[in-house]
C-alpha cells in the first residue's frame, strides 16, 4: 500500500503550493486548463451555442496562451517590419480566430476523454504530451509547447498528430503576406471568423 | 468534436496509403483544395511549386467534381459497419508492404507482431473483414518505403504533388510502386480488380470527407496547408509518432530571434 504515502505527500505539497504566494503553475496545470475548458465547451455545447462557446472560451486562451510569441512566429520574417498598429490589429484578430475555431469545431461530446502523459522542461520551454481518448478506445495525439511568461507557463504550440499548428499556420501566412500584404492576411482572418459565425446563427 | 481528430493523411488509416497504391484514384482526396490562390513566388523550400500547384488544382477540381460526391452519396448508402469493413478489407490487403517495410527497417518484433497479425486477419478474419488480431496483441503498424528510406536517413527531397495520387516527395513517391507491387489485389483478374479498388478508394475517400472538411475550414492557402501537414506527418510517422524532442531549443533561438528567416523545422517542436 504504497498510496497512502503518496496521497499525503502531494496533500503536502497541495497545501506547501496553497501557502506560497503567486503560485507558479505547472506547463501541466495551464494544459490541463485549456482542456477543461474544452471539455466543459462539448459537454455544453448545445446550450451555449457557438456565441456562448466562443464567449466561454476566449477569456481562458488569453490566460493560457501566449499570444504574443505565436503572432511573431507564426508571421516569421514579416513581423520585424510591421508597424505597431499592424502588430496589435493583426495580434487581436488572430485571438478571435482562436476562439472561433474552438468554438466551431468543439460542437458536441461524444464521451471523449482528454490524458496527460507527461511534462518535460528544458531551457525556459516546456512540452506536455496529452491525448484525446475517444470512446472508442482509438486516441489522438495532441502535445503542446509552452514557455513561461512571467509566473506562468504559456501555450506557444499545439501539434496534433504530429502536425504543429504553428508551422502550419506560418507557411501559410508567409505565402499570403509575400503574395498580398498583411492588410490581406487580416481581411482573410476575419472573413474566416465571419464564416464561423455565419455558420452557426 | 472533430477540432483535433484528423489532418489529412490520417494517421491512423494506413488505407489512404494503401488505395493510393491501389487504384492512385483515392488520394485524389487528399490534394484537394480550391483554386483561390495564383501561382505564387516560390518557397524555397518547395522548387516545384509551380507546377505542383496545377496538379494540386487538376486533383482537387477531380475530387470535388467526381470523388467527394460520390464519396458522400457512399457514406448515405451504407451502413458504418460495412464501411469499417471494407476499411479493414484494403488495409490487410495491403499489409504485406507493411511487413516487408518492417524488416527493411530492422523492426523484428514488428515483422513478427505483423505477420501474425496478416495471418490472422486474413483467416479468422474472414479475408481481412474483421480484426480479431488487435485484441489478440498484435495491433496495426503503419510503415512504407519512404518511411523506411527516413529512417536510413534519407531526407525527404523535393516535394511533389502527382497527378492523381496527391502530395509526395522524392523519398516517397517510390513507395507508391511497391505498394502496388505488393498488394496481392493487383495481381488479380482486372474484373474483380477494378470494382474492387473503385469501392476501397471511395470507402478511403469517404474516411477523409472529415479531414477534407477541416482544411476547406481552416485553410487559408489550401494547397500550402497540405504541402505542410503532409510534411510533418510524413515526419511523425518516419518516428512512429515519437520524434524526438530536441528541436525545442532551436525553437527557443528562433523565436527569441526575432528574424526567424526559413526555419519551419524548427517549429516542429514534439
Amino acid at each position: 500500500m504504497r498510496l497512502l504515502p503518496r496521497l499525503l505527500c502531494a496533500l503536502c505539497l497541495a497545501l506547501l503550493c496553497g501557502l506560497a504566494p503567486a503560485a507558479t503553475a505547472t506547463p501541466t496545470a495551464t494544459v490541463e486548463k485549456l482542456h477543461a475548458t474544452l471539455l466543459s465547451l462539448m459537454k455544453e455545447a448545445d446550450s451555449l451555442r457557438y456565441q456562448g462557446r466562443f464567449e466561454r472560451v476566449a477569456p481562458v486562451l488569453d490566460q493560457t496562451f501566449n499570444f504574443e510569441t505565436i503572432g511573431r512566429v507564426v508571421t516569421g520574417r514579416y513581423w520585424k517590419g510591421l508597424a505597431a498598429d499592424k502588430r496589435s490589429s493583426f495580434l487581436d484578430t488572430f485571438r478571435k480566430l482562436s476562439a472561433a475555431t474552438y468554438a466551431e469545431n468543439f460542437d458536441g461530446y461524444g464521451g471523449e476523454a482528454f490524458k496527460t502523459l507527461g511534462e518535460e522542461i528544458k531551457k525556459g520551454a516546456a512540452l506536455v504530451r496529452t491525448q484525446i481518448v475517444k470512446s472508442d478506445g482509438k486516441t489522438v495525439s495532441l502535445n503542446y509547447v509552452l514557455n513561461q511568461s512571467g509566473a506562468d507557463w504559456r501555450v506557444v504550440n499545439v501539434i496534433a498528430e504530429g502536425v504543429s499548428d504553428l508551422s502550419l499556420k506560418r507557411s501559410e501566412y508567409g505565402a499570403v503576406i509575400s503574395r498580398e500584404g498583411i492588410d490581406s492576411l487580416i481581411a482573410k482572418l476575419n472573413a474566416k471568423i465571419a464564416s464561423y459565425a455565419a455558420a452557426n446563427p | 468534436m472533430r477540432g483535433c481528430a484528423s489532418q489529412p493523411g490520417n494517421s491512423t488509416m494506413p488505407n489512404a496509403k494503401i488505395t493510393r497504391g491501389l487504384l492512385a484514384l483515392g488520394c485524389a482526396a487528399l490534394v484537394s483544395g480550391c483554386a483561390s490562390t495564383s501561382a505564387s513566388k516560390n518557397d524555397p523550400s518547395d522548387p516545384w511549386e509551380g507546377p505542383n500547384r496545377a496538379f494540386y488544382n487538376f486533383n482537387d477540381a477531380i475530387d470535388r467534381n467526381f470523388f467527394t460526391p460520390v464519396a458522400k452519396g457512399y457514406v448515405k448508402v451504407t451502413p458504418q459497419p460495412v464501411r469499417a469493413g471494407v476499411t479493414k478489407f484494403s488495409d490487410n490487403v495491403a499489409y504485406i508492404n507493411v511487413i516487408a517495410n518492417d524488416l527493411l527497417q530492422g523492426k523484428l518484433s514488428d515483422f513478427a507482431s505483423d505477420t501474425g497479425r496478416f495471418v490472422v486477419n486474413s483467416t479468422l478474419g474472414i479475408g481481412g473483414l474483421f480484426d480479431p488480431a488487435t485484441g489478440m496483441g498484435m495491433p496495426a503498424h503503419d510503415e512504407d518505403l519512404g518511411q523506411t528510406f527516413g529512417v536510413w536517413g534519407a531526407g525527404e527531397g523535393r516535394y511533389m504533388v502527382l497527378p492523381m495520387v496527391g502530395p509526395s516527395s522524392i523519398r516517397d513517391a517510390p513507395g507508391i510502386a511497391t505498394s502496388l507491387a505488393l498488394n496481392p489485389l493487383a495481381y488479380l483478374n482486372p474484373v474483380v480488380t477494378i470494382p474492387l479498388g473503385f469501392v476501397t478508394a471511395v470507402n478511403a475517400r469517404a474516411n477523409l470527407l472529415e479531414a477534407t472538411n477541416i482544411r476547406d475550414q481552416a485553410a487559408l492557402d489550401p494547397y500550402t496547408f497540405v504541402r505542410e501537414a503532409y510534411r510533418q506527418q510524413r515526419e511523425f510517422k518516419i518516428f512512429d509518432g515519437n520524434p524526438p524532442a530536441d528541436d525545442m531549443d532551436d525553437y527557443i533561438d528562433s523565436a527569441d530571434a526575432e528574424n526567424t528567416a526559413d526555419d519551419a523545422a524548427v517549429l516542429k517542436v514534439y
